[in-house]
């Protein structure tokens, strides 16, 4: 479907895909952001440690920080899609 | 986080990662765009393989609050677009430390204990009671298997001289009573110290020490429990007292009856505190604490003998912390109460426990139920 809308071969569209795939896993483990023009941002956003209280023992254990993949949607894409 | 790859470098990287040129992955880009876009409007669904999974999600409308003019809206309901990482990216990316911090979870294990503390002082009156009563009952276990112990030790004769010592001050403790009371805040105060005295006890392995302690400890103790009790029976009457014009107000049909009668009125004499039994005190003080749960009307409370100058209603204000059930009592004791504004002094009471029910003031049911029950004993005072 990618390969119709960008004329494009099939395979061509694949190995794109792909590709992008790789790119953007490999900055998200740099910690950095991508920006896709009309979609979104996806970031890597750190979860603050947290102390967790066992609600039957009491036992209080400290959930460790951590990152979080995160995908914010740019605001049209968000408005246009609110009613579908 | 401040940096981010922008459009123009993913296309760069993109262009030269596949070998193609800028303008391609620039296409190949916008396809990928709309067709997400557009998968998502057609599926409400679309998942990227190695990526993760774009949906769509029904938030309901909702009603709120125009916070200017106080006018109610409806917040009209909506789709938002939800993105959930694939499994493995998701691990991948967790896994990946925030600088400086360890990943093993840590475990308080000391810290419910310090959270607990610095609610002792807080500690309503009655729990203290609760707790000194527990306390004094756990010396006074601990107390009686110490006299096996006494052969072990080698000074026979100074427990012997040591025990009667006991004995012998607990008169002093009973005159210093009124001493206490003059000291309020000092015995506030010194109630939680005693709470941590306590679970140091047992861990006390030098029967010399440990017997000294315990005579002071105790000797403590029952100076605190009786200046407490004191000081109780203090505040219940100024509490009485202070109650005494307000079921005049309330109750005018009671007031009324009583009014014609002329001399038989019992509320005039309001009877020294200290004439109260100390243990009835105290069952009364376990009774406001106790379980919360109430389940029958057979249940009761306490039985609590009819003293001059009390009333139902203050019963129930005393025990159910509101003096508008007092029918219940009434209801409890319909077969001693002939007039219940004019009970004989001496008549055992039994205080009915409440369920959560009949003391919710807003169930129009349990209501109902007290309102008859309360015009039937206002006609009982008329017979």
């Amino acid at each position: 479907m990618i390969a119709e809308d960008a004329g494009l071969s099939k395979k061509d569209a694949e190995h794109l895909l792909s590709t992008m795939n790789a790119i953007i896993r490999e900055n998200l483990m740099a910690e950095k952001a991508i920006q896709l023009q009309g979609l979104g941002v996806f970031e890597i956003k750190e979860r603050q440690a947290r102390v967790v209280v066992h609600p039957r023992t009491g036992e209080r254990t400290e959930v460790p920080s951590k990152n979080q993949l995160v995908f914010r949607p740019v605001s049209n894409i968000k408005d246009e899609l609110k009613k579908v | 986080m401040a940096e981010k790859l922008s459009w123009t470098e993913l296309r760069r990287a993109l262009a030269v990662r596949a070998g193609v040129s800028e303008k391609t992955a620039g296409l190949f880009l916008n396809g990928y765009i709309s067709q997400l876009i557009n998968g998502l409007k057609d599926d409400k669904q679309v998942k990227i393989n190695g990526l993760g999974t774009f949906k769509l999600q029904a938030v309901a409308p909702r009603k709120s609050v125009n916070v200017s003019t106080g006018e109610e809206i409806v917040i009209e309901g909506y789709n938002k677009i939800v993105f959930s990482p694939e499994a493995g990216l998701k691990e991948l990316i967790e896994s990946q430390k925030p600088s400086g911090v360890s990943l093993q979870p840590l475990v308080f294990n000391d810290q419910p204990d310090e959270g607990d503390f610095p609610i002792d002082p807080i500690k309503k009156l009655g729990e203290q009671a609760d707790e000194i009563v527990g306390l004094l009952a756990e010396i006074d276990s601990i107390e009686e298997p110490k006299e096996p112990e006494v052969p072990e030790v080698p000074e026979e004769p100074e427990v012997v001289v040591e025990e009667p010592k006991v004995v012998a001050e607990e008169p002093e403790v009973v005159a210093e009573e009124p001493k206490v009371v003059a000291e309020e805040p000092e015995v506030v105060v010194e109630e939680p110290e005693i709470i941590v005295q306590g679970p140091e006890k047992p861990e006390k392995k030098k029967y010399h020490f440990f017997r000294d302690v315990l005579i002071c400890v105790l000797i403590l103790l029952l100076l605190l429990a009786g200046g407490y009790f004191f000081l109780r029976s203090q505040l219940s009457g100024i509490l009485e007292s202070m109650l005494k014009p307000e079921p005049a107000q309330t109750e005018q049909v009671e007031e009324q009856k009583e009014d014609d009668e002329g001399e038989e009125d019992p509320m005039i004499a309001l009877i020294p505190e200290g004439d109260i039994p100390q243990e009835q005190i105290l069952e009364e003080f376990n009774a406001i604490s106790g379980e919360p749960d109430e389940e029958a009307y057979s249940d009761l409370i306490t039985i609590e003998p009819m003293h001059e100058g009390s009333r139902l209603t203050w019963m129930s204000k005393r025990f159910y912390g509101d003096k508008r059930f007092w029918p219940y009592i009434y209801d409890a004791n319909r077969d001693q109460i002939v007039n219940p504004s004019n009970i004989e002094v001496g008549t055992p009471i039994r205080v009915p426990r409440l369920t959560q029910a009949q003391m919710d003031t807003t169930n129009s049911a349990a209501m109902e139920a007290l309102e008859k029950l309360r015009i039937e004993a206002e006609e009982a005072c008329k017979k």
